[in-house]
């Protein structure tokens, strides 16, 4: 679908539906203004649209006196279905958002009890370097003496040595905290023999 | 996309070149259209790399006017750092991140000397411990604005050890208050406004009124702005009138997070908040809108202190003396408050200090 060249257009229409303090089901519109620059005027496609929406919502997840709201508008979810889409735009704001709030304690912990964990981790193996970046942190913060063994289990402490010794600083900067400050150091020590006895690690022989 | 087909007609060959016309242009700019959308924690960062600063030996200039939005720790140029000809490329490392924050806000795209700067996050030059720190203060950060303590126990971080297992049962009553407010806010003012000043180290109202207004990618391209509500016209700004606020509001809904003892609510925060909930049952009523169709509203609602048990029996003893005292002194408000309104909401609002 093509968005026509307007100077005001209505792009998404997105309805969520909201429960109240009473129980009472109503519907709260989160609707998308564009607006074109004047100089330049060019068609807008609906994907391009969503990736806006929820780039702005991620930025919104920034500040934690939106939280109330972006509960209600069911936006945890939002963020956590964008994290399995193909678009990779999409997944990196999502991802982004979920960085930005998941430390708040209630926000955290409804992202745990949704099974976020688990896409999270798979974000880890993007190829977006914003995406990973947004996952370590968010894995770190969503560690709790319950989570933890879900989020330091033995693939994401592989994950993170290796990411420890990435050549990209912010990457190796956050692996390093990840394994110095939430796991133990036996974790550290299992996933290291995992990795020495692995065919990656086996050196060439001698001539 | 090319549209299936021209429509009919003599003229029809011409308006079929312009439409290829236009889909070969927007496949040009479905290419270079990448904009920076979301700001992480991970992505902003006290360093800031400037480029564009024309090569006129104005280092010294430059850092000056950096300088005033904070502390700068360190700073020098990148000679190795590719640079558009006739320009130099420098690091400022700013002491706290949330100068760093204003001053690239401020300073990106500003004209100097002529030339036009970039001003962008550099969070590749952090060390590790500074971006431990980086994540620590943003914990912090979030853990006071919303009035709860995480207490699970890192290695390195310092905090309230002894009364981890306590509170992580219960949620801080006082934080399911905050959130009461919150939730009676008019949603189309989603943090917007500039005049939104946290007294904080994070002036999060900056970034979200940025974002609103005009996301941070090339201006050429559309602006788009969310907002929230039925059928209602998007501003960025406030909206003057009866769902809007007041001003008093925004800034006790700041003063929380930044006194000592975050289970308390200042007295003034708490005359404030019963005063305006006060008001805005007042509202309703006159009104006759409410949200819960089964209740029958008659007259407003004074909202209760919530109680808390703290476990421990000295704790309980002072949060009754001082909810006592609180009502005390609230009741005495509330008879005055017609004679003196002036004075009971400008006396909170002295005592902020602002801060860039």
């Amino acid at each position: 679908m093509e968005l026509g060249r307007l100077e005001y257009l209505q792009a998404l229409v997105t309805e969520f539906p909201v429960t109240d303090s009473t129980g009472n089901k109503r519907r709260c519109s989160l609707a998308l203004s564009v607006w074109r620059g004047s100089s330049h005027t060019r068609p807008f496609s609906l994907a391009e649209a969503k990736e806006q929406v929820l780039a702005n919502l991620a930025n919104f997840a920034y500040d934690p006196s939106n939280y109330e709201y972006l509960r209600q508008l069911q936006v945890l979810d939002l963020f956590l279905d964008m994290l399995t889409e193909d678009n990779e735009t999409l997944v990196e704001f999502a991802m982004g958002g979920l960085c930005n709030l998941c430390l708040d304690k209630t926000n955290k912990e409804y992202i745990l009890e949704a099974n976020g964990v688990e896409p999270i981790i798979n974000c880890l193996s993007s190829s977006n370097e914003e995406t990973v970046v947004s996952a370590v942190t968010t894995l770190m913060f969503l560690t709790t003496p319950r989570s933890r063994a879900q989020t330091t289990a033995l693939p994401v402490v592989e994950c993170m040595l290796r990411f420890s010794l990435s050549a990209n600083t912010r990457l190796s900067n956050l692996a390093s905290i990840f394994l110095q400050d939430y796991c133990s150091p036996p974790q550290v020590e299992e996933a290291r023999n995992l990795s020495r006895h692995t065919a990656v690690g086996i050196p060439l022989p001698k001539d | 996309k090319m549209a299936a087909g021209s429509s009919g007609g003599p003229g029809a060959p011409c308006r079929h070149h312009a439409q290829l016309g236009a889909c070969e242009s927007r496949a040009k700019y479905r290419e270079g259209w990448r904009p920076r959308a979301v700001y992480t924690i991970n992505l902003e960062s006290r360093y800031l790399l400037i480029q564009g600063v024309p090569a006129l030996g104005v280092m010294k200039e430059l850092v000056e006017q950096f300088a005033l939005y904070g502390a700068i720790e360190e700073y020098h140029a990148l000679d190795e750092y590719p640079a558009e000809q006739f320009t130099e490329v420098y690091l400022i490392k700013f002491k706290k991140l949330q100068c760093a924050r204003v001053a690239k806000k401020k300073m990106d795209e500003r004209s100097f000397f002529g030339s036009l700067l970039h001003v962008c996050y550099a969070p590749e030059f952090e060390t590790v411990q500074e971006t431990r720190e980086k994540l620590q203060d943003r914990r912090k950060y979030i853990a006071k604005a919303t009035n709860q303590r995480d207490f699970f126990v890192l290695k390195k971080v310092e905090g309230p050890k002894k009364t981890a297992s306590k509170n992580s049962e219960h949620d801080c009553p006082w934080s399911t208050s905050q959130s009461h407010v919150a939730s009676n806010w008019d949603p189309s003012c989603f943090r917007s406004s500039p005049g939104v000043s946290h007294n904080t180290a994070y002036p999060c109202g900056n970034q979200n009124q940025s974002l609103l207004t005009s996301p941070h990618y090339d201006n050429n391209c559309a602006e788009i702005s969310g907002y929230f509500g039925q059928n209602t016209s998007l501003t960025p700004s406030v909206h003057p009138g009866g769902h809007t606020p007041p001003a008093s509001l925004r800034q006790e809904r700041m003063v929380p997070a930044y006194n000592g003892i975050d289970r308390f609510m200042p007295r003034t925060t708490h005359l404030q908040e019963r005063k305006r909930k006060r008001e805005e049952g007042n509202k309703f009523s006159l009104i006759g809108t409410s949200e819960d169709n089964t209740e029958v509203v008659i007259g407003p609602q004074l909202p209760e202190i919530p109680k808390v048990d703290m476990d421990d029996e000295s704790l309980n003893t002072s949060a009754t003396l001082i909810r006592n005292k609180l009502k005390e002194v609230a009741d005495y408000v509330s008879t005055s408050s017609v004679e003196k309104p002036e004075s009971s909401s400008a006396k909170p609002l002295v005592k902020q200090r602002r801060r860039i």
